[in-house]
């Protein structure tokens, strides 16, 4: 292998990962729902949507500048975590998780559609002078890469380290992973399912709110950004639903592999890997490894 | 133990009656707990001594009846606000969080004892890592008094019964409760886990001054342990009084033996 073919090795792999972490973004936001209530949130990519379409729609119809309409839009998805807590899983208490499953594919509607009422349908222009373009120190050297990415790494790196030290070492931390562990005991404790919960769907939304930002920077608000959450679902699968590392890791791996998938294997079967290696990867984790890397051993029947 | 101080009644139960359909669990029960003591709750399976403790602690809401706690009456009462009153309790089948150490097992007891919002606790500075200091000195006080130091930083899933039931005490004691319900301390252990716990129930109640309700099958313990036994049978108060009353109450002999009903 020449110079040339390593630095774009190195190149393919950097933007794999990069690529994939933006994949780990969205993840994210579906372990910590998991994790502390059981429910599968179909809804969690048309929250990164509605964030992003929000924050739009403060700058460009209110003129908010960028600090206040990031704090205003986060204020709405804490709004959000506490009316969904209010309105649906205050009312479906001990049901079956299908149902509450159920109940966040009518939340991804209901979302969607007060989104394009509030702000429209048009594809909106996401510009909160993150940088773009290539990285020059590193293409100085041969390697193109975009500096967006750079910086979602570099986001979720400072997310996920702050999520660690908060579910760790603080009381609210350890009362999610309580509640997460044995509602009944979490109960006898002293804490209240209620506060957890509408917590718990807030650090979500503002995850998604993060999601929203990095992805509609890259290809603009628009309504397809809720299909992103499909490309979580192989992130998930492959990381474990319990394991905030896992989603990281998770969507590096499925980031890395269908970028190489696409370069090194794509010629000699036609293309176009990237659009189903992760979904392939993932049913090879169902047969092999259902928990995935680092999830927790769950044998249910579904 | 300290029987004759505790004048005070803590708890009251009054005339509680639960079903589940048309399956009557409590009927009609009515019993009173004074401040410091040990007060056991017996009976044959079924005879809904759980559910007693879970009325009291505001997982089940009865039909019928009232619970006076500390001067308050309620007739229901949501489990978390009852903590917050100051029930702690622990479970039949150890309800510990089980991905959890021993010792964020123990901090988790003292989720009412921690105050800071979180403001603070998500910048994890100031008052909230003042308070996490503060609490972390008792919840090691904690692990002292059980002698668990050794699993501190263990995940409680891993441990063997008999330390999960103590880890699961520890927790409960975080919260440094009025009344302690303890379901089956006991149960699953060998003679000297069995001692082992007993003694930390004689101290928790003598150095704390803790009242506590306890169901146990034991009867070497319960009759050793109590101040007052509650004797329940198939969700009717059978007998209630000082261990040797209870002891020989020839209906308490007959639930035991299972003496034929139409030939009593």
């Amino acid at each position: 292998m020449n110079m040339l073919d390593f630095l774009f090795f190195i190149e393919v792999t950097l933007s794999g990962l990069m690529a994939g972490v933006m994949y780990s973004l969205v993840a994210l936001g579906f372990v910590l729902i998991f994790k502390a209530s059981g429910i599968f949130n179909f809804a969690q990519g048309v929250m990164a949507l509605f964030a992003a379409l929000t924050l739009v729609g403060l700058m460009e119809k209110f003129g908010f500048p960028i600090w206040l309409a990031i704090i205003g839009t986060i204020a709405v998805m804490i709004a959000l975590a506490w009316l969904i807590e209010r309105v649906m899983l205050r009312q479906l208490v001990n049901q079956e998780p299908i149902i509450l499953f159920m109940a966040t594919i009518g939340l991804a509607y209901v979302l969607e559609g007060m989104g394009d009422i509030l702000w429209g349908s048009d594809v909106k222009v996401l510009d909160l002078g993150i940088p773009q373009g290539a990285w020059e120190w590193l293409y100085d050297k041969g390697v193109y890469i975009e500096k967006l990415e750079m910086f979602a790494a570099g986001t979720a790196a400072i997310m996920v380290a702050f999520l660690a030290v908060f579910f760790q070492k603080t009381r609210i931390g350890r009362a999610l992973r309580a509640v997460a562990d044995d509602h009944q005991a979490a109960l006898s404790v002293g804490i209240s399912l209620h506060t957890i919960w509408v917590i718990v769907w807030s650090v979500a939304g503002i995850v998604a709110l993060v999601a929203g930002i990095m992805w509609g920077s890259k290809s603009g608000v628009q309504f397809s950004l809720s299909l992103i959450a499909l490309k979580a679902l192989p992130v998930l699968i492959l990381g474990g639903f319990t394991s905030v590392p896992g989603a990281i890791i998770g969507g590096m791996i499925i980031g890395v592999g269908e970028k190489l998938a696409e370069v090194y294997v794509g010629p000699f079967v036609g293309g176009a890997i990237e659009n189903w290696f992760a979904y392939m990867l993932a049913l090879a984790f169902l047969l092999f490894r259902p928990q995935g890397l680092f999830g927790e051993k769950i044998i249910e029947r579904v | 133990m300290n029987r004759q101080n505790a004048a005070e009644t803590i708890l009251s139960v009054e005339n509680i009656s639960l079903s589940f359909g048309i399956m009557k669990v409590l009927d009609d029960i009515s019993f009173d707990i004074k401040r410091g003591e040990i007060r056991s709750i017996i009976g044959p399976n079924g005879a809904g001594k759980s559910s007693m403790l879970n009325v009291i602690n505001g997982f089940y809401h009865p039909q019928e009846g009232s619970i006076t706690f500390k001067g308050e009456t309620r007739k229901q009462m949501a489990p978390h606000v009852a903590a917050s009153h100051g029930i702690a309790r622990t479970f039949q089948n150890i309800a510990l969080f089980k991905g959890m150490s021993t010792l964020d097992n123990i901090m988790t007891g003292r989720n009412l004892k921690m105050k800071t919002n979180l403001f603070w606790q998500a910048l994890h500075l100031g008052p909230a890592r003042l308070e996490e200091l503060e609490n972390r000195e008792a919840a090691e006080q904690i692990i002292d008094f059980l002698d668990i130091q050794a699993i501190r930083k263990k995940p409680v899933g891993k441990l063997p019964y008999g330390l999960q039931k103590r880890v699961e005490l520890g927790r409960a004691l975080a919260a440094e409760p009025d009344l302690l319900l303890l379901d089956e301390p006991m149960a699953g252990m060998n003679s000297e886990e069995k001692e082992d716990m007993s003694r930390f129930i004689i101290d928790v109640n003598s150095q704390f001054g803790t009242t506590i309700a306890l169901i146990e099958h034991d009867m070497g313990v319960v009759m050793d342990l109590s101040d007052r036994v509650l004797v329940l049978d198939y969700g009717k108060q059978l007998a209630d009084g000082l261990p040797d009353e209870v002891r020989r109450n020839q209906d308490v002999i007959d639930a035991y033996l299972g003496v034929p009903h139409e030939h009593a």
